[in-house]
């Protein structure tokens, strides 16, 4: 069986604990995909025209920004394939939800494993908006099964009926 | 040519309106991505080939606004230079650090640096220095990058009406309309601090989830890192500091601002120079010298347009509009410098105003300061309405969402839409107050 995990930098143990629970006879193999999101370089751009300048920021601080970028994902993935031992790491450029479904059809993954939305802190509240839309992207247009993961919030029942 | 076939008054007006506003519709909706300032000097050209302005009238009105042009040269020159020493990224890492681990404090600490470098260095050097330079840290943090990109984009309007140097567009408007320090300073930093205030408030309720987290600090580039070379660094620091406290003496005693900025950035590029950290050549690279084509085209049409008598009309529109209050004189100057901003970019808007509010000499000092500052106020904060961009680019974001593409500008817009109109009036408000 396939599995493909995504990790979006704070979630590597919360996808740990969902794989263990996967009680298959089958064995499993592991991705890891990080996708860097390249929306905010593009708000970049953006700002650069509303100031009337030449598009991209200058050489030396865009390969600032795009080593940073790289080294943050790795970093990542290395963090996940310490929780993954044999993994295969799929890093990866662009909008995170689409290319998380584009890659799990071409991977071929058999389940997509995705946590409702990154976690920096704070309680896990329920309710509405707590699925990003990453997460709500990947459970609409994912070419297989997704197993969407979410915090315990136990302490926060019952609601009210 | 119809300067040789004399026309009717009438037809001369129409034309010279066509020509500003095809100008104008130009510059908003950017036709096949031609350049603003290659519209901008086109329209002139148009003009000037037409004979609806004499090349003397032309030529007299660059002229007369030297020290806008020098001022963006040397504030675009001192921003690199010191980029090029590090000080913004030495800054940036010395924000983090401060922030020992929290996210939160972090935030606070990027919202008063971004502050700071608006105040002094204007907000060109917050937008597009500071910026990638907070997205670089925040990335290698590994803390959410949106949070912080928007308090740096928006920060550096919001804190762009502290000192005259502020903005460009500040010097584009005292130029014409001169406010004495003081004047300036009562005016304007009291809102500026309320707006800042509220700025940090809105943002902090939006990301409160996001800023609950901690940073490791062992992910932190070391301060001598962003350094790049010591004595040119310290060097880059004293002079800063020296154009900074020049830049309020010659504010308060009323010399061009122009001189300070260039002086300091010929000083940065001899010490540059001298320790071999740029060229000539590098530096130049690092100037935007379309915007001066820019500037110049607009000033050249939009002095066609007043000749006509056209915005004249505006600015006894607006005077009207006012009822002939102070209170009136700040509304309508926030509300029609804002909205204009959005319509086109901040540099005509504000060319517009300063020619609409030239007969406004006959109203109370009250109604003349209430329209200067709301102009300068509504040109330099309406752009967070529309962040990335003007309208255009908002609508044309909003056609691709249609086609579904989805586009992260858009979270600019909603947030833009949220905050802004509050700022506005809350600092229009402040400004009454303190008339």
């Amino acid at each position: 069986m396939r599995v493909l995990c995504c990790l979006d930098g704070t979630n590597v143990e919360q996808v740990n604990k969902a794989t263990e629970m996967l009680s298959t006879s089958q064995p499993l193999t592991i991705g890891l995909i990080y996708v860097t999101d390249t929306g905010p370089r593009h708000d970049i751009e953006h700002l650069r025209e509303r100031f009337l300048r030449p598009p991209g920021p200058p050489p030396p601080r865009e390969e600032e920004m795009r080593q940073a970028e790289k080294a943050s994902a790795q970093d990542i993935l290395d963090e996940g394939l310490h929780h993954f031992p044999g993994a295969e790491a799929l890093q990866r450029q662009g909008r995170p939800e689409r290319e998380i479904v584009n890659t799990a059809a071409e991977w071929q993954a058999d389940l997509v494993v995705i946590c409702s939305r990154a976690e920096y802190g704070g309680r896990h509240a329920i309710g509405p908006k707590s699925v990003g839309h990453v997460a709500r992207f990947v459970v609409d247009h994912a070419p297989c099964p997704v197993l969407l993961v979410r915090p315990l919030a136990r302490e926060q029942f019952p609601i009210s009926r | 040519m119809f300067q040789y076939f004399p026309i009717p008054e009438l037809t001369r007006t129409l034309l010279t309106s066509l020509v500003g506003v095809l100008t104008l519709i130009g510059i908003m909706t950017r036709p096949f991505r031609w350049n603003e300032a290659k519209i901008a000097i086109g329209g002139a050209g148009v003009l000037l080939l037409l004979g609806l302005i004499s090349p003397a009238d032309a030529f007299s009105t660059l002229v007369r606004d030297w020290n806008t042009f020098l001022f963006f040269l040397g504030m675009m020159a001192l921003s690199a230079l010191a980029e090029a020493a590090g000080l913004f990224d030495w800054l940036a890492v010395q924000a983090a650090r401060l922030a020992g681990k929290s996210a939160a404090r972090l935030f606070l600490n990027v919202f008063l640096l971004g502050s700071l470098i608006s105040m002094i260095l204007s907000n060109d050097a917050t937008a597009l220095i500071l910026t990638p330079i907070v997205y670089v840290l925040v990335t290698k943090l590994r803390l959410p990058v949106l949070p912080y990109l928007f308090a740096c984009t928006f920060i550096a309007d919001t804190a762009s009406f502290l000192l005259p140097v502020s903005n460009p567009i500040n010097i584009i408007i005292i130029s014409r309309f001169p406010l004495d320090l003081w004047t300036f300073v009562r005016l304007l930093f009291l809102p500026s601090l309320v707006v800042i205030g509220i700025n940090i408030g809105v943002f902090f309720l939006l990301y409160r989830k996001q800023l609950k987290g901690t940073f490791d600090i062992g992910r932190l580039p070391s301060a001598e890192q962003a350094v790049k070379h010591q004595a040119y660094f310290r060097y880059t620091c004293c002079v800063v500091a020296l154009v900074a406290l020049a830049y309020v003496i010659a504010s308060a005693i009323q010399l061009p601002l122009s001189l300070v900025a260039l002086s300091g950035a010929v000083l940065l590029l001899i010490g540059a120079l001298f320790w071999k950290q740029t060229s000539l050549r590098q530096t130049a690279k690092r100037i935007s010298w379309s915007i001066f084509g820019f500037i110049a085209g607009m000033f050249i049409v939009v002095r066609a347009i007043e000749d006509t008598g056209l915005t004249s009309m505006f600015g006894n529109w607006l005077i009207h509009l006012s009822g002939g209050t102070s209170f009136g004189a700040v509304m309508v100057g926030t509300a029609g410098a804002a909205l204009g901003t959005n319509l086109i970019n901040n540099v005509p808007m504000a060319v517009v105003m300063i020619s609409a509010l030239g007969g406004i000499q006959h109203a109370s000092l009250a109604i003349q300061h209430g329209f200067i500052a709301a102009t300068i106020f509504g040109c330099d904060l309406g752009p967070n309405l529309t962040t990335v961009g003007s309208l255009a680019t908002v609508l044309w974001l909003l056609i691709l969402r249609q086609r579904d593409v989805d586009v992260s500008g858009l979270d600019y817009f909603k947030v833009g839409v949220l905050v802004t109109p509050l700022m506005l009036l809350a600092g229009a408000l402040t400004i009454w107050l303190l008339l």
